[in-house]
C-alpha cells in the first residue's frame, strides 16, 4: 500500500535524504522524527530514519527500526534498498543481494538500487548476475561507452571472452565519428579489447587487431611489450628481435627484455659466448646499465664467469654501492661461484689494502671489500661468523661512523643468537643517522626480537604521525604497517601476553579484509575512468590476496598459538584430577601473574587515554560535534580473544585461509592436522596428512602424524559413521 | 501525487563508491566550491562527450541486436542426492550444504567416493 504523505512532509523528506548524503545525521534525524510525529507509520520515513541511526554506529535499534518500516508498508522500494544497505554493510552481502533484488522488483526504473546490485554482485564474484545487472544497465543507457565496457567486462569475468569482445565490437562499430587520438577511454578500451582477443587464444589476430587499430595508443610502452610478445609467440623471430631490441633501447635494466631478445635470436642457452656477447653489446651501448653487466654471471661458468665477476666486483667495490653482496648472493647456490667470489673479494682488499684511501672516502674501496667479505660470512650459504665479525670490525675502524658497517654488525648478533646486543648495536647504527627511516625500522625490528615491544614502539614512533589520536600504534595500524604487527605480536607470544599477540595477528587478518573490502570503490570508479586492463589485474589479484606471505605468517603464528591455549586448557582440565600438578600449578601462577600485568597495563592505558582526551575536549569537541564518533575499540589488549573457551574454533578463521590460499606449504598443512585432529574431525585431518606427504613424506611432523591419525582410526566408536571409517581405514590399511 | 512520494534515490553514503560523490557539498571555502563544481562537471562532459561521439539510433540498435542467449550456462547434472550424506559432509568435512551437494552430485551421489576424491591430494 503505497503511503503519501502531504506536499510539506514530502519536501521535508526529500531534506532528510540530502542531510543523509551530506552526513548531517542530527539535522536528518529531527527532520525524520518531524514526518513522523504527523505520520508515524510512514515506512519511508522510518526506513531513513533506520539509515541514519545506522550511520551513527546504532546498528541494533537500525536493523529493528527498518525491519519494522518493511512491516508497515512492504511495497516500499525504499524500505527494502535500505534493508540492503544495512545488511551489505553489515557484510552479509548474500541477505543484501535479496533485498536489493527485490527493491528492483517493485522499482525497476531505479538506477541507484540497479548499480548498488551490480556492485555488490561483481564484489561477491556472482558473474551470472552481475552480467544480467549490467545487461540491464545498458538497456537503460546505451548511449554510455562505459556500461558497453562494463557489460564486456562482466562477460570476461564470467568466462564468454567472445561475447565480451562482440560487445565492444558492436559498440565500436555504432560510433559515428572517430574519437580524438588524446581519449584516454578510447584507448584503454582498444587495448582492452586486444587483451580479450588474446586471451581467447588467437594471437594472429590479436597482433592484426595490435598493428592496426592500437597503432595510436596512449599506452605506448603496453603497446610494444604486447607487439613484442605476441611476434615471439607466432615464430616470427626476426621482427621479434627488432620489437624487443626497440624495448631494450627504452630500458636496458629489464630482465624480460633480454630474455625475449636472446629468444627470438634463437641462442642455444649453453652458448655462453653468443649470450654473452649479446649483453655486451648492450653494456657496450649504455655504459650505465647494470643489467648487461650482471645478467651475465647467471649463465657464465669457468673463467669466463671469474673474468666477469671480477670486472663486476671490481667496479662496484670501487664505486662503494652498498647493495652489490645482495645483487650477488643469489649465484651462491654454485658452489664454484661463492668460491669464486670470495677469493676475487679477498684478492681485490689484499691489493688495495696498503694504498690511501682514494679521496679520502672510506664506504669505497677497501671499506667496501671489507663489508662485503662480513657480508659474505654473514650469509647462510658460507657463513662463519667469527670471520664475518673479524671483517666488519675491521670495516667499523675504518669508518666508525658508517651505518651500513653498524648494521651488518647487529645482523651477525643476530645470526650468533644474541638478540640483545643485536639489538643494542642496530639502535647504535640507528643512532649515526636519526633522519633514515630504514635503519630506524630496522632498529625497531631487532627490539621486537628481542621482546622490547615498549622501546621498539617508541623507537617507531619517532617517524609515525604524531597527531594521529592513540599515538604510534594507532598510526602503524592505521597505515597498515604488517611487518610491525606481525613482529610485535610474535614478540608478545614470546613473552607470554597471549590476548596482545592474538590482537596483532587478528589485526593483520582484518587488513587484508579491509583490502577486499577497498575494492567496492574501485567497481563504478575504474569504469569512469576507463581504466580496464588495471581493474581485472586488481579484480583477479584479489582473489588471492590471502596467498600473501604476510598473511601466511600472522596466521600459522595465531593457528599455532590457539593450538597452544588448547593444551593448556586441556593441561588444567586434567591438572584437577591430580596429574602433572607442578608444572600446571607454575602455569597457573604464570598465568594468573600475566593477566594481573596486562589487567594494570589496561588501566593505564585508559587513564591515559582519559587524560589525554580530556586535554584535548575543549577546542575539539565543539569541532567535531556532528561527525559520527569513531569507532572505539572494545578490546585494545585483545583481553577478550585471549578469554576464549574455543580456541579450536577461532582458529579456524585463520586456518581455513591458509588451507584454501596456501595449500602448497607444509607447515600449514601440519598445522591444519593438529588442529582437525584435536576436533576430531579425522576425514579433514586425513585431508591435510595426505596433501603434507604429497608435499614431503619426509617431514619428521608427518610420519608422527600418521602415527596419530591411525592411532586415532583404530580408536574410534560406533558413533562414527560407517561411510567415514571406511575411508579412514582405507588409508591404513594398504 | 506519484510525483509527491518518490524522492530522489537513496544513496548509499560514504561507501557509495564513486569518489567524485563524495566530494562534501558543504564546502567551506569559494575555492573550495569551485573545484567541487569543476570536479562534478567533468564527470557530466563525459557523459555528454561520449554521446556525441554515438550516433542514438545506432547504438539503440546495436543493443537490441544482443541476446543474453550466449551466455553460459552451467550444466547441472540429474543425479539424486540422499539428504543424509549431505548432511554427513556437512558435518564432517566442514562444507557448506551448496558445496557437499555439488560434491556429491560430482560423484554420482556416492559418499565414499566423494570424501574419497576431497580428502585426496591434490595433484601436483
Amino acid at each position: 500500500m503505497p503511503q503519501t504523505l502531504s506536499t510539506r512532509e514530502a519536501n521535508l523528506f526529500r531534506t532528510v535524504i540530502r542531510h543523509y548524503e551530506d552526513k548531517q545525521y542530527k539535522r536528518g534525524l529531527k527532520a525524520a522524527e518531524q514526518i513522523l510525529k504527523k505520520n508515524p507509520r510512514h515506512g519511508d520515513t522510518m526506513s531513513m530514519k533506520a539509515l541514519i541511526m545506522n550511520s551513527q554506529g546504532k546498528t541494533e535499534e537500525a536493523f529493528a527500526l527498518a525491519k519494522e518500516a518493511l512491516t508497515v508498508d512492504m511495497k516500499s522500494h525504499i524500505c527494502w534498498h535500505v534493508y540492503g544497505i544495512l545488511y551489505r554493510q553489515h557484510k552479509n552481502f548474500d541477505e543484501a543481494i535479496k533485498a536489493y533484488k527485490f527493491a528492483l522488483k517493485l522499482e525497476p526504473e531505479s538506477q541507484q538500487i540497479q548499480r548498488d546490485l551490480a556492485v555488490l554482485q561483481v564484489q561477491i564474484r556472482d558473474y551470472q548476475g552481475y552480467v544480467q545487472s549490467r545487461f540491464a544497465m545498458l538497456k537503460a543507457k546505451p548511449h554510455l561507452r562505459q556500461n558497453w565496457t562494463a557489460l564486456a567486462i562482466a562477460y570476461q569475468l564470467e568466462g564468454s571472452l567472445e561475447q565480451a569482445e562482440n560487445i565492444l565490437t558492436t559498440y565500436e562499430k555504432s560510433m559515428t565519428n572517430v574519437p580524438l587520438k588524446t581519449d584516454q577511454e578510447h584507448s584503454e578500451a582498444l587495448l582492452y579489447k586486444n587483451t580479450i582477443i588474446a586471451e581467447r587464444g588467437d594471437i594472429k589476430r590479436a597482433l592484426e587487431h595490435l598493428e592496426s587499430d592500437c597503432k595510436n595508443c596512449l599506452d605506448r610502452l603496453a603497446v610494444m611489450e604486447m607487439r613484442a610478445r605476441y611476434l615471439g609467440q607466432l615464430n616470427r623471430k626476426e621482427e621479434a628481435a627488432k620489437a624487443w631490441r626497440a624495448l631494450l633501447d627504452r630500458n636496458p635494466e629489464h630482465p624480460e627484455y633480454y630474455k625475449g631478445l636472446i629468444e627470438a635470436l634463437e641462442i642455444d642457452e649453453k652458448d655462453e659466448a653468443a649470450l654473452k656477447a649479446i649483453y655486451d653489446e648492450y653494456a657496450a651501448k649504455y655504459p650505465r646499465s647494470d643489467a648487461a653487466k650482471r645478467l651475465p654471471l647467471n649463465f657464465l661458468t669457468g673463467d669466463s664467469f671469474k673474468a666477469a665477476a671480477k670486472s663486476y666486483l671490481t667496479n662496484m667495490l670501487d664505486r662503494g654501492v652498498p647493495s652489490v653482496f645482495a645483487n650477488l648472493k643469489h649465484l651462491y647456490s654454485e658452489v664454484a661461484k661463492k668460491e669464486a667470489i670470495l677469493a676475487l673479494a679477498e684478492e681485490y682488499l689484499k691489493e688495495h689494502k696498503g694504498s690511501e684511501q682514494a679521496n679520502g672516502d672510506s664506504s669505497k674501496g677497501v671499506g667496501a671489500a671489507l663489508y662485503f667479505l662480513a657480508q659474505h660470512y654473514n650469509y647462510h650459504l658460507s657463513r662463519d661468523l667469527a670471520k664475518a665479525m673479524e671483517y666488519v670490525e675491521q670495516a667499523i675502524e675504518l669508518d666508525p661512523k658508517n651505518v651500513d658497517f653498524h648494521m651488518t654488525k647487529a645482523r651477525i648478533f643476530k645470526h650468533q643468537g644474541d638478540t640483545a646486543k643485536a639489538s643494542e648495536t642496530m639502535d647504535r647504527a640507528r643512532s649515526l643517522d636519526t633522519k633514515d627511516r630504514y635503519i630506524n625500522s630496522k632498529a625497531a625490528k631487532y627490539q621486537l626480537r628481542n621482546n622490547e615491544n615498549e622501546k621498539a614502539l617508541e623507537t617507531m614512533g619517532l617517524f609515525t604521525r604524531a597527531e594521529t589520536v592513540g599515538g604510534p600504534l594507532a598510526d602503524l595500524t592505521d597505515m597498515q604497517c604488517m611487518w610491525f604487527l606481525t613482529e610485535d605480536g610474535e614478540a608478545w607470544q614470546r613473552r607470554g601476553n597471549t590476548g596482545l599477540a592474538l590482537k596483532r595477528f587478528t589485526t593483520i587478518h582484518n587488513i587484508f579484509d579491509i583490502w577486499q573490502e577497498d575494492q567496492f570503490d574501485f567497481h563504478s570508479f575504474s569504469l569512469r575512468k576507463g581504466q580496464i586492463r588495471a581493474y581485472v589485474d586488481m579484480i583477479r589479484w584479489e582473489d588471492s590476496i590471502r596467498e600473501h606471505p604476510f598473511y601466511f605468517r600472522a596466521a600459522l603464528d595465531a593457528v599455532k598459538l590457539y593450538l597452544d591455549m588448547f593444551e593448556k586448557q586441556q593441561a588444567s582440565a586434567n591438572g584437577t584430577n591430580g596429574t602433572g600438578e607442578a608444572t600446571n600449578g607454575e602455569d597457573a601462577a604464570e598465568k594468573k601473574k600475566a593477566a594481573k600485568k596486562a589487567r594494570k597495563e589496561a588501566q593505564k592505558a585508559e587513564r591515559e587515554a582519559a587524560e589525554k582526551a580530556a586535554k584535548q575536549d575543549p577546542n575539539k569537541a565543539t569541532a567535531k560535534k556532528d561527525e559520527e564518533p569513531k569507532k572505539k575499540d572494545d578490546d585494545p589488549n585483545g583481553l577478550k580473544l585471549a578469554a576464549t573457551t574455543d580456541p579450536l574454533g577461532d582458529a579456524m578463521k585463520f586456518l581455513t585461509n591458509i588451507l584454501q590460499f596456501s595449500p602448497k606449504n607444509i607447515e600449514g598443512q601440519v598445522a591444519g592436522f593438529d588442529v582437525y585432529i584435536r576436533r576430531k574431525k579425522y576425514l579433514l585431518a586425513l585431508r591435510c596428512l595426505n596433501a603434507a606427504q604429497a608435499l614431503n613424506p619426509e617431514h619428521p611432523r608427518v610420519k608422527e602424524q600418521f602415527a596419530e591419525l591411525q592411532k586415532a582410526v583404530e580408536s574410534l566408536d560406533d558413533a562414527q559413521s560407517a561411510k567415514v571409517k571406511e575411508v579412514l581405514k582405507a588409508k591404513f590399511s594398504s | 501525487m506519484a510525483e509527491d512520494k518518490q524522492p530522489p534515490a537513496v544513496v548509499e553514503g560514504a561507501t557509495g563508491g564513486d569518489v567524485e560523490e563524495e566530494v562534501q557539498p558543504t564546502a567551506k571555502s569559494a575555492e573550495d566550491r569551485k573545484a567541487a563544481a569543476a570536479l562534478s562537471s567533468l564527470d557530466s562532459n563525459r557523459e555528454d562527450e561520449s554521446s556525441a561521439q554515438v550516433d542514438q539510433d545506432a547504438v539503440q540498435n546495436a543493443f537490441h541486436s544482443l541476446s543474453t542467449a550466449g551466455s553460459k550456462q552451467a550444466e547441472v547434472k540429474k543425479v539424486k542426492v540422499d539428504a543424509a550424506d549431505v548432511a554427513l559432509l556437512v558435518e564432517e568435512l566442514e562444507l557448506t550444504k551448496a558445496k557437499a551437494t555439488e560434491l556429491l552430485k560430482a560423484h554420482d551421489g556416492d559418499a565414499v567416493k566423494a570424501i574419497n576424491a576431497y580428502v585426496a591430494a591434490p595433484a601436483a
